[in-house]
């Protein structure tokens, strides 16, 4: 039944991708009917897969005896994903119907979502490498269309474009890693490699290691490669709640900690890995505080949160890490989806024209609130469970301290600048002149599920944690019940110490009229922050020169195509001649 | 010696496609090459690939090329070129030159033609080598979803227009 | 004389690859270009049938060779379905008047 399932879960959004392309632009409503129906089956089937995680079934395809056989393994991190990936995903097309209206190109639009889920599904679900590397540049193919899907806004392009060139120069790290694990075993199955991580010789083992960790960063908008993600915001807000939110951004993490068996030997990774996480926190967070558009807000909260993950990888607290993707995905489509009934009815996204909304309109009011809270780790929400597991398998495993004083500062950070958020939206005085439009119903409908899934998905713990303990042999799952949870949370130190920095970032918030002098002393490292630390400025520098030198070779395209082939067989003489005398 | 009659025969055949000035002619020169080429291919022991090579080199491309020309039609173009012709003869000759130098020498080469036997043809193709097969269908099925693109009439734009409207 | 075999099945390659450049380089009609293409093919089948041939293993040469004839007619197709899409919109075939990639 294993392989029935799969097959769905990937065929069905495949399908649909082209049922809604080939059905035309002329008819809106049956694409965005036939979108939903195709989304929502696939989220049926990847639920179903629930039941059969850890039977050890595995599909395979043979491809010829050159490479090995195209596995999928329904093992519990997969699987898990693979129910994010395609309800949430169900949850944005519900979401697109109403913010979609009216648009053009609903065919590209809905035929890229759809191939994008069927891919991320794949992704997660595999475990040949070489089949996972194919996976991942359709998502990366997938994230750039939909970025630049109004493709008349010059900002639009050059986010896609910026996102396209970032994470392929990760996927190049992922190949490495690939083709190095082929060389030296043999086979691309992963699996394999995770129960004996020694047929590749160490000092190979550390560069693979390393390209992983270069993938993962750069499809998770980690740093050094943090920039991509703010101006991904160009995409329609669905687009942003699924993909750069809850699903492929999740890729990187799904990577490392995938392959954390094999690389923790490897001197200096984990450190390295919690570094990345930490320095992405840290960074982010305070980006977001001086940002004034709401989305942007959003994804540098996005990789902050992200940062938390990679670097609960890297602490050795595996189970944190999953468990925290699983709660963030739900809150942060939530904050992204509301954030998109926001703009859809004010029609800004400048959060200064804001102001006042809490009173009309009301529900979105509501969702987020319910998902800020879930950020900033207030208790019974789901984000803090999961954050405070985070913190506390810093201080175990023997990690350094000095991460751990770090990232719970940035805990505080992050309820400082989610409570800023909120108040600027939706509390204080209205602007004069807004008008807003109400929400529709379909908006309400995708809603409503993720707010209760942000208050309540941390009571599946328990079965969570021994789905993944059951299915994955070679990692170690530190399982909690319940009740071990509420029990371990409650009774940390660590806990309390989180909530009061937490508590201390909204009283800063709230007292913020009596902190104008901090914030005036702040000036110049906010200008600094604004300007994103200066990366932006070594993106323009390379960009910059690329253009210049290709406008320098500019008189070597003729145009004629005698000359192309001329220059194209040039080169295989020169070839041949260094064949030749070098033999 | 057979093998020297069929050397010339293609080179004749492929240097007459090129340079007659009709395009009908030029497409039966190279139906001719195909059918020397699978003569050769038969020679050479691979014999599912003379069939295959017959049909398709020789019978379907001949076909399209027909029908190519005959919608495209056969107005003259002049003869002069963009690219010197002395230039090119240069190149070609400085080219074939360099890879014969590194071929021709190769003591493997003297051996005559033996029977070498492995898993077998039909073995390699759909079980040794899969991905191929799952690769050429795809090939396929993109050329012909660009065939359906490029062939398609340009839809009238006022279609759209009436249809935005109600 | 007493040439072997494959020696002549080389010269017969690289006759091939000579005339097929050639074509290339010289021709201004595009459907000759696709001509030009088709030999160039058949000179590469050639090739990999006869390595696979002189190092022992036939079949992989030949399964190569299939993937090339499979490919290069989709090239043919294709190649004279933009043919006939350029002199139905251009009005001719010359390859000087497509210059719109000039720098």
């Amino acid at each position: 039944m294993a392989e029935i399932y799969i097959m769905l879960s990937i065929g069905i959004p495949w399908l649909g991708a082209i049922v809604v392309w080939l059905i035309g632009d002329r008819k809106p409503k049956l694409q965005h009917l036939l979108a939903v129906v195709f989304s929502v089956l696939a989220g049926a089937s990847s639920l179903l897969l629930l039941s059969e995680v850890g039977s050890g079934t595995v599909i395979s395809i043979p491809i010829g005896t050159t490479y090995g056989n195209f596995t999928f393994v329904p093992d519990g991190l997969g699987v898990y994903l693979a129910i994010i990936a395609t309800v949430i995903g169900a949850l944005a097309v519900i979401f697109s119907v109403d913010y979609m209206k009216g648009e053009a190109q609903l065919g590209r639009y809905y035929a890229m979502v759809l191939f994008f889920i069927g891919a991320m599904v794949g992704l997660v679900l595999t475990s040949n490498l070489m089949l996972m590397f194919l996976f991942w540049e359709i998502t990366a193919l997938c994230s750039y269309v939909l970025i630049s899907f109004y493709n008349d806004d010059p900002k639009a392009v050059r986010g896609g474009m910026k996102a396209l060139i970032i994470t392929q120069i990760g996927g190049l790290g992922l190949l490495l890693g690939a083709i190095v694990l082929f060389a030296f075993s043999g086979s691309f199955d992963i699996n394999v490699f995770l129960a004996n991580p020694s047929v590749v010789p160490a000092n190979i083992l550390s560069v693979m290691a390393f390209g992983f960790l270069i993938a993962a960063a750069a499809k998770s908008a980690q740093f050094p490669f943090q920039t991509w993600l703010p101006d991904a915001m160009e995409a329609p807000t669905p687009i942003s709640a699924l993909i750069h939110a809850a699903t492929m951004v999740n890729a990187g993490v799904y990577l490392l900690a995938r392959f954390f068996p094999a690389f923790e030997g490897v001197p200096g990774w984990r450190l390295s890995v919690m570094i990345v996480g930490m320095l992405s926190a840290l960074m982010a967070a305070i980006m977001a505080l001086v940002s004034v558009d709401l989305k942007r807000v959003l994804a540098y909260s996005t990789v902050s949160q992200l940062g938390y993950m990679v670097y609960a990888v890297g602490a050795g607290g595996f189970f944190a890490s999953q468990f925290h993707l699983l709660n963030h995905s739900i809150f942060k489509a939530l904050l992204f989806l509301s954030a998109g009934a926001i703009i859809h009815s004010v029609g800004t996204r400048d959060m200064r024209e804001m102001g006042g909304l809490g009173k009309k309109m009301p529900f979105v009011r509501t969702v987020f609130l319910i998902g800020s809270l879930a950020l900033a780790g207030i208790p019974i929400f789901n984000g803090f469970w999961s954050k405070e597991l985070i913190l506390e398998s810093g201080i175990t495993h023997g990690n350094p301290i000095w991460i751990y004083v770090i990232m719970l500062f940035v805990a505080g950070l992050t309820a400082l600048y989610t409570f800023r958020c909120l108040w600027m939206v939706f509390y204080g005085e209205p602007k004069q002149d807004q008008h807003v439009h109400s929400t529709g119903t379909a908006m309400k409908v995708a809603l409503a599920p993720l707010a209760l899934g942000a208050l309540t998905s941390w009571l599946l713990v328990g079965l969570f944690g021994q789905m993944l303990e059951r299915s994955l042999p070679a990692h170690e799952v530190h399982v909690l019940g319940i009740l071990e949870m509420i029990n371990e949370v409650v009774s940390a130190p660590a806990t309390w110490i989180a909530l009061a920095v937490i508590a201390l970032g909204i009283m800063t918030w709230y007292v913020r009229n009596s902190l104008q002098g901090v914030a005036k002393a702040l000036h110049m490292p906010a200008e600094f922050a604004r300007n994103s630390f200066g990366f932006e400025g070594i993106n323009d520098g390379i960009i910059t020169s690329v253009q210049s030198l290709g406008e320098k070779l500019r008189v070597t395209q003729t145009g004629q195509l005698n000359w192309n082939i001329f220059g194209i067989l040039a080169g295989l003489v020169f070839l041949i001649a260094v064949l030749v005398i070098g033999a | 010696m057979l093998y020297i009659i069929i050397l010339v025969g293609v080179l004749i055949c492929a240097f007459q496609a090129i340079i007659s000035k009709r395009l009908l002619v030029t497409a039966l020169w190279l139906a001719g090459t195909s059918a020397l080429v699978a003569l050769t291919f038969y020679l050479l022991g691979a014999y599912q690939l003379a069939v295959i090579e017959l049909s398709v080199g020789a019978g379907l491309v001949t076909v399209l090329f027909v029908f190519a020309i005959n919608i495209a039609g056969e107005t003259p173009i002049p003869v002069t070129t963009i690219i010197p012709r002395a230039l090119a003869w240069i190149f070609v000759i400085l080219m074939l030159g360099l890879i014969g130098w590194k071929i021709i020498p190769d003591p493997i080469l003297a051996t005559a033609l033996v029977k070498s036997v492995d898993a077998g043809f039909q073995q390699t193709v759909w079980f040794g080598r899969q991905l191929d097969s799952y690769l050429q269908i795809m090939i396929i099925f993109a050329g012909v979803l660009s065939m359906l693109g490029l062939l398609k009439e340009e839809q009238p734009t006022e279609m759209l227009v009436v249809e935005e409207e109600k | 004389m007493n040439i072997s075999a494959p020696i002549v099945i080389v010269l017969m390659i690289l006759g091939l690859l000579g005339i097929g450049i050639y074509c290339l380089l010289i021709t201004r009609n595009m459907i000759r270009l696709v001509v030009g293409l088709q030999i160039l093919a058949k000179a590469a089948m050639l090739a990999l049938i006869l390595v696979g041939k002189m190092r022992g293993q036939p079949s992989i040469g030949q399964s190569m060779a299939l993937t090339v004839i499979v490919a290069d007619t989709i090239i043919a197709v294709i190649g004279l379905a933009l043919a006939v899409q350029i002199k139905r919109r251009l009005g001719t075939l010359d390859l000087n008047d497509l210059s719109t990639l000039k720098g």
